[in-house]
């Protein structure tokens, strides 16, 4: 065997096959054990039933029931507010810090810090400030003549509340990664654009816009695939309530398994779940490589 | 782009202004509520000049052992990231130079490996954790979040080591080095800033994690995250002691920012923006 | 005994051939060119000799010993990059002495190697630097240094000037030659530009498309090429081709027509083609019967010479004339071919027709 054809089966052996290995140990091993899970009847509140197979029961259960469903729209509901505001205030604020002017790498900077910061934390602080009675949020409001609002309090408000929380954690991100991709566009487009004589917005929508979409389409995915892992938040400010409202699939998860100890039950839904994120995953996959093959 | 005229300055600035006191406000509550007399906590109007008291820090340390969880934290925080360093940089290193058509599916695989819903698994890791008697132990969550930093590091350090020249490595090996001395003294000292935007990802990645910490561990490995939480109890909310706790927690990831933000785009992204 | 040997070297990547069966031999202490235009197979086959790629069929010896499954580090060849490869991290002492380290040599024999090797290089007073506070030219110069103090059997070169301007380009071509007289090292030297292989090389070899197309030393390749593609690549400007016929022993091509000089082998009727330096393109007296006439479309002044772009009959060609007896475009003049300087190559084939 020639020497460059050894080498490159060290380098699998030494370098790539130990990180295989562990990933596979530590998290598809786990996957399969969810997958052994679902079709058995694992129930830590009754001890005294067998934890024997059952077959697609707990799928059968976790499919046809309505929790299950309503978890799933209110995880899109979620998705969607949070993603379409994060969008356009990320891209706005972004054409405002990209802006030739004094001081924006300091603002962009400050900008960043939601992002840093744990989920538990940013939960803790918005919770201050919805808190019922004692808030902040809603005295801020009657300055300017709203309010007030009973925002984790009211099934009316509670996914909103949740909703400004992520918002305000993530829309630094889409503003980071659009500004990147302003600064690295080239400066000729504009150039021509203007010597042709076309209107800002035109430039914006024409010129900017198109090339910015690659970025912007990764960006959406990446917020998109967390955002249907969501719990953190979620579990300080709501919990899932009231009544349901705020139930997205970790927390249906999460009740399942360690609220009613409904083990099997948790593992059918973890595994749909699983299935739901993998096309995600894979259409991400997708948009990238096609993004590195246009790219040559 | 050219320089925006004065009133497009002025319209920018003020825009900006108000997108600052909104996303700097909670912060700012996180750091004046952690010092702040409890009895003036929730006063309206707000007191943005009050007495400054450290008692919410001092309950902090006296009544629970907090500074027992931030040490867990630590613990917990740097071993994985110096696994997931380790594991992380040799994978991305075989990924970056091994050229077969299947590279890029095992390096999507490991990636998604990072984007599954945590939720999903912690209920096998509380059981596997549980059968060997993990359960409650730093090693516990070190595993589990090296689940998440492996993959980071390595779609993060194959962009390094992409940057790496192969002539290098070719020089040196016709110097008379074999394969894992050249990558040692040549690939990465060269990928170094990579190493170090890493473990700074995987350390605060570890640091602020919640769910695992919470589902795996006790009163022993708690985290400094579960234990703020747990001054969020239904009789009496200890604001000021959460405050403190959090500011505290907030402390690495404000740094990292402040220090290093020209690599948070490719961390966060996971190198799809650079 | 040579010291570097190819039998029927074959280079695939899966499905396709980039090197077909090279067949070289390269004496001790020779200098030896891989020159062909980009994409024909000659930094394959000097990275094969390196190590750096694998043999895919044949064999591959250096001092007598088959080397084709030997790592690199055990083939005792040392090797100039194209763009140099120096380590950023490390000063230029440091990059010499990281060359040395795997020969566990005595400490004082490694700082006596690299003072000689700095000295020969005049690099001397740039040991501490590093490679980012170089020139271009002595960035070169430390990668010949750091391959020189491994005193290796063979030297391999991959277009070690292409990344320095031309004036630089001149003065290390010169060392480069120095060197090697002095040292008396095997060199296998990869280049495309002619002037650094006709310069350099006690031998070349040309190569196209992967396959070897010629060996010899630079008058040779430049007097007698063996196929129409070394002909038009080696000289400067590129020698005129002309495809014609043999008719009643003579070449006949639309409007002229020569006779054929003893030393080549034609058959009647046989598609040729003609080949003529331009500088064996001489004007003639207006009187001169076996003249051609040329009419001058465009004139280039180069200093000593000058190019005239002509139009002989339906051909185009150029021709390399003193500078004195530049014509003004639009004129039309009397040229004479130089007949002993005549190529002639097999229309078909290409390959000459020479006996």
């Amino acid at each position: 065997m020639g020497y460059i054809q050894r080498r490159n089966r060290r380098i699998f052996l030494i370098f790539l096959f130990p990180v295989i290995v562990a990933l596979f140990a530590t998290t598809i091993y786990p996957m399969l054990y969810a997958g052994w899970l679902s079709f058995r009847n694992y129930d830590l509140a009754k001890p005294f039933i067998p934890r024997v197979f059952v077959g697609w029961a707990n799928y059968a259960e976790v499919l046809s029931s309505g929790p299950f469903l309503h978890a799933l729209i209110t995880t899109f509901k979620l998705m969607a507010i949070t993603l379409s505001v994060q969008l356009v205030l990320g891209v706005g604020i972004a054409l405002l810090v990209t802006q030739k002017l004094r001081g924006m790498g300091l603002v962009r900077t400050l900008l960043l810090i939601p992002m840093m910061i744990s989920p538990v934390i940013v939960g803790l602080v918005w919770l201050f400030l919805y808190f019922p009675e004692l808030g902040y949020l809603n005295y801020f409001l009657s300055l300017i003549g709203l309010g007030p609002v009973s925002w984790i309090t009211s099934t009316d408000w509670a996914l909103l509340a949740i909703a400004i929380a992520d918002i305000w954690q993530w829309t630094p991100f889409v503003m980071m990664g659009t500004a990147a991709a302003l600064q690295s566009l080239s400066p000729e487009p504009y150039e021509a654009a203007r010597i042709d004589g076309n209107s800002r917005w035109d430039v914006f929508s024409r010129v900017t816009l198109p090339q910015l979409k690659p970025v912007l389409v990764s960006l959406m995915f990446l917020r998109a695939i967390d955002a249907f892992k969501i719990y953190d938040i979620i579990f300080v400010l709501t919990k899932g309530g009231p009544a349901d409202s705020t139930e997205v699939i970790s927390l249906y998860i999460y009740r399942q398994s360690f609220t009613f100890w409904r083990m099997g039950v948790g593992a059918a839904a973890s595994f749909v779940s699983l299935i739901i994120i993998s096309v995600l995953i894979t259409l991400f996959f997708k948009s990238l490589q096609r993004g590195q093959a246009s790219k040559g | 782009m050219d320089k925006p005229s004065t009133r497009q300055a002025i319209l920018v600035y003020t825009l900006l202004a108000i997108i600052l006191i909104v996303f700097m406000m909670p912060i700012y509550l996180i750091v004046s509520s952690s010092v702040k007399p409890s009895p003036i906590m929730f006063q309206k109007p707000p007191a943005f000049i009050f007495p400054v008291t450290w008692e919410h820090y001092v309950d902090l340390f006296t009544m629970r052992p907090f500074a027992k969880f931030i040490m867990n934290s630590l613990i917990v925080a740097l071993g994985s990231t110096a696994f997931s360093v380790f594991m992380g940089s040799l994978g991305a290193y075989a990924i970056s130079r091994i050229r077969h058509k299947r590279i890029n599916d095992v390096a999507f695989w490991i990636l998604s490996m990072r984007m599954f819903p945590p939720i999903a698994v912690v209920v096998p890791y509380y059981i596997i954790f549980k059968t060997v008697g993990l359960l409650d132990t730093p090693l516990a969550l070190i595993i589990v979040y090296s689940t998440a930093n492996i993959p980071l590091t390595v779609w993060l350090m194959k962009g390094f080591f992409d940057e790496v020249p192969t002539a290098l490595e070719e020089a040196a090996s016709v110097d008379g080095y074999g394969l894992v001395e050249t990558f040692w003294r040549i690939t990465l000292p060269l990928a170094a800033p990579g190493l170090a935007v890493s473990a700074v990802f995987c350390f605060i990645f570890s640091w602020n994690e919640f769910l695992f910490a919470l589902m795996l561990t006790g009163s022993e490995a708690q985290t400094a995250t579960v234990a703020v939480m747990s001054f969020w109890s239904s009789d009496a909310v200890q604001w000021g002691r959460i405050m403190a706790g959090s500011f505290i927690i907030l402390i690495p990831g404000v740094i990292f920012v402040l220090t290093c933000q020209r690599w948070l785009v490719r961390g966060l992204t996971m190198g799809s923006v650079k | 005994m040579s010291a570097i040997t190819l039998r029927n070297v074959v280079k695939r990547y899966g499905a396709v051939q980039v090197v077909h069966g090279v067949d070289l031999t390269i004496d001790e202490g020779e200098f030896v060119v891989l020159l062909g235009p980009s994409g024909c197979g000659k930094t394959t086959t000097l990275r094969m000799v390196a190590g750096l790629e694998d043999v895919s069929e044949g064999e591959l010896s250096i001092g007598g010993r088959v080397v084709n499954n030997l790592a690199p580090k055990d083939r005792g060849v040392a090797m100039v990059f194209q763009n140099y490869a120096l380590y950023p991290h490390m000063t230029v002492r440091q990059n010499m002495e990281f060359a040395l380290r795997p020969m566990k040599l005595e400490k004082s024999v490694v700082d006596k190697r690299i003072a000689d090797t700095a000295e020969i290089l005049g690099l001397s007073p740039l040991m501490e630097r590093r490679p980012a506070q170089l020139s271009g030219g002595q960035r070169q110069r430390v990668a010949m240094g750091r391959a020189m103090v491994r005193t290796p059997k063979v030297f391999l070169f991959d277009e070690p000037l292409s990344n320095l301007d031309a004036k630089l380009r001149t003065q290390v071509r010169w060392e480069i030659g120095k060197l090697h007289q002095r040292l008396g090292t095997t060199v296998l030297y990869v280049t495309h530009d002619q002037v650094e292989a006709m310069t350099l090389a006690d031998k070349i070899v040309i190569m196209r498309d992967g396959y070897v197309e010629q060996v010899g030393t630079p008058e040779e390749v430049f007097a007698h090429p063996k196929t129409t593609f070394v002909a038009t690549f080696i000289g400067s400007p590129a020698m005129n081709m002309i495809d014609g016929r043999i008719e009643s022993g003579r070449m006949v091509a639309e409007g002229i027509s020569f006779a054929i000089p003893a030393r080549y082998h034609v058959s009647e009727g046989q598609a040729v083609t003609l080949g003529i330096r331009p500088s064996e393109i001489k004007i003639a007296a207006s009187d001169d019967a076996g003249a051609l006439d040329a009419r001058v479309e465009v004139t280039e002044y180069l200093g000593n010479e000058a190019l005239l772009d002509l139009r002989i009959g339906r051909h185009e060609m150029v021709a390399e004339v003193p500078a004195a007896d530049r014509v003004e475009p639009g004129r039309t003049i009397r040229v004479r071919f130089n007949e002993a300087a005549l190529h002639l190559f097999d229309a078909q084939t290409g390959k000459t027709l020479a006996l």
